[in-house]
């Protein structure tokens, strides 16, 4: 009789309902007529994300203490749950803006897709060992770059799509071999036990804690491993976009500040640098190419590059503040960016084409609704008071000040100035009369725009409540995220 | 034990790895760049398994075994696309993939 380890299911609760999701669209494709297609795969999905954020709001109310779950292959805490609940609600807007695009083939496979995404994500933020670490990435990851070719009938999609599969397998086996590099020094695969096993700076346990970071600094997308990000954002279907910039940045982020802190505390001198020079990296290149853009989802992919060097400076912290300060950043930031690309993608369903400035002119003013919440998204991005934005890179700055980095804070300060500019731009193009006459080619139907699209408004809206609301909530969310981050050992 | 050190395991892996790196950064055909992603991952694979070895522990040959269930999905999806565009009659040539820039 082989004895088999306990498993707490309520730990994979939230991964297993997105799972389920995943599997019963799929049968859906198959089996559901094709008029009711999506729209049972729409609602099943809804059931799905909401199952799961319910579920990992369970585990974050019984989880004060963290627990290492399924022989310490994962862990069981309020910082993993925190992150999944965040993901899981992505999946729910992103899900919602998605019901209205003019999808034709692979309907239940794109919903089967994301929900598998999520459910590798959810999975991967409380990943307990370096093999949980990599199946989880590569699971969301093959996703991904499924997800970003699924537009076969567009060449720049199957451009995006292979061009992430190539540069993402890059970083992923960059990663694996640091985990192999680490396993040889300590040989240990589970990230507490790594950090008790070491002591000696050892050459080959450094090599493979840098090459990790560099592994995790791909999906985040940080400068100098962010060549792909503007590519891929601009070829993939804008909706795949939208949860990619959102929910990939809050997987791997919270990943990468659980295992910098728990397996490699007594390396902090040397990764909290690394971390900063990756900061200033992404802040510098992020910021200067996106004020050259034109086309509006390449800008936001720069601007999502540079705010991945607000969110590394909060990890170079190293204290409680850094991560507190991390996980409430994620919030406004996710919704702010989702809501953007959500109307990004309503123009473009508009317009039928890409979407640059010079298309976005007008918008304001056509669809009032959608041009004030664009309008507050680009302000929440950049940092202006009365949005989430604003107390995110306040509590950034003052974390990484209470630690010591005032240069970076300067730094953080200028980029935050350098990036009003392509911020604001936005804003004005939004309010410009478009200059043309209304009559190129099909852009108008006889009888005015197009009906609007009920869900996606739904979206739209709910991301600017989040916003908005997390400036006004402010301390709920951050006796969450503390709470949250008390599960590590800083 | 018998036969040639961790060491020498470590070095082949190495090698293995920088071959890949480099198929990677220089060839131009997709197929090509999937094969040296394949060598990239297979290296670590070598890495943990000769670990493995060196501890006597069966941990790091579990996750050898693992990485091979995913390099086989990766290069599925790989090999998925490059059919994709090759119907298309796109060019198979990663340098001609300049649809987006800017």
């Amino acid at each position: 009789m082989i004895e088999t380890p306990h498993v707490d299911w309520l730990a994979l609760a939230p991964t297993l309902a997105l799972l389920a999701t995943s599997g019963i669209t799929l049968l859906g494709a198959v089996l559901v007529p094709r008029a009711g297609e999506r729209a049972f795969a729409v609602v099943v999905s809804l059931g799905g994300y909401l199952a799961s954020a319910v579920l990992a709001a369970v585990v974050y109310d019984r989880s004060a203490d963290a627990s290492a779950v399924v022989v310490e292959s994962m862990t069981r805490d309020r910082l993993g749950a925190l992150a999944a609940i965040l993901i899981a609600l992505t999946g729910l807007v992103v899900t919602l803006v998605a019901a209205g695009d003019g999808r034709r083939s692979h309907v239940g496979e794109f919903y089967a897709l994301l929900a598998a995404a999520t459910a590798g994500m959810v999975l991967f933020v409380s990943a307990g060992n370096l093999m949980t670490m990599f199946l989880a990435l590569e699971w969301f990851s093959i996703s991904l770059y499924v997800l970003c070719a699924l537009d076969t009938h567009r060449r720049e999609s199957l451009e995006a799509g292979l061009k992430y599969l190539i540069v993402g397998s890059f970083g992923s086996g960059i990663l694996l071999f640091g985990c192999a590099l680490v396993y040889g020094a300590t040989g240990e695969l589970g990230f507490q036990a790594i950090q008790e096993a070491t002591g000696a700076d050892d050459p080959l346990f450094v090599t493979g804690m840098a090459m990790i970071l560099a592994g995790l600094a791909f999906k985040v997308s940080a400068a100098p491993f962010h060549m792909w990000t503007p590519d891929v954002y601009e070829g993939a279907p804008t909706t795949v976009t939208a949860y990619m910039s959102a929910a990939t940045k809050v997987a791997a982020l919270v990943l990468m500040l659980r295992i910098l802190v728990t397996a490699f505390p007594e390396q902090a001198e040397i990764w909290s640098v690394a971390v900063a020079v990756l900061a200033v990296c992404s802040l510098a290149i992020g910021n200067l190419a996106a004020i050259a853009q034109r086309d509006v989802k390449r800008l936001l992919a720069y601007s999502s590059v540079s705010h991945a060097g607000f969110l590394l400076i909060a990890i170079a912290a190293n204290n409680p503040d850094g991560g507190k300060a991390l996980l409430y950043y994620l919030i406004p930031y996710s919704a702010a960016s989702v809501g953007a690309f959500a109307v990004v993608a309503a123009r473009e369903r508009e317009q039928g084409r890409a979407v640059t400035l010079d298309s976005l002119a007008g918008l304001g003013w056509e669809r009032p609704f959608l041009g004030v919440c664009m309008w507050w998204f680009m302000l929440s991005l950049a940092g202006f008071p009365l949005t989430g934005g604003f107390l995110g890179k306040l509590f950034v700055f003052s974390a990484a000040y209470e630690a010591g980095w005032w240069w970076l804070v300067v730094i953080g300060v200028l980029a935050t100035a350098l990036s009003l500019a392509y911020y604001l731009n936005v804003v004005r193009a939004l309010y410009m009369r478009s200059g043309q006459a209304p009559a190129t080619g099909a852009v108008v139907a006889t009888g005015g725009s197009p009906p609007r699209d009920r869900l996606l408004d739904t979206a739209v809206g709910a991301a600017l409540v989040v916003t908005v609301g997390s400036f006004f909530f402010v301390q709920p969310l951050v006796d969450l995220a503390s709470d949250a981050v008390a599960a590590l050992p800083f | 034990m018998s036969g040639p050190g961790i060491p020498w395991y470590l070095a082949v892996a190495a090698l293995l790895f920088s071959i890949g790196v480099a198929g990677v950064l220089l060839r131009r055909s997709p197929l090509i760049v999937l094969l040296s992603l394949e060598i990239m991952l297979n290296a670590a694979n070598l890495a943990f398994v000769g670990f493995s070895r060196l501890f006597g522990e069966m941990d790091g040959q579990v996750f050898a075994l693992a990485v091979m269930a995913v390099a086989a999905a990766e290069v599925c999806v790989g090999l998925g696309l490059i059919v994709a565009m090759a119907r298309r009659n796109l060019a198979l040539d990663v340098d001609t993939l300049t649809e987006l820039r800017g």
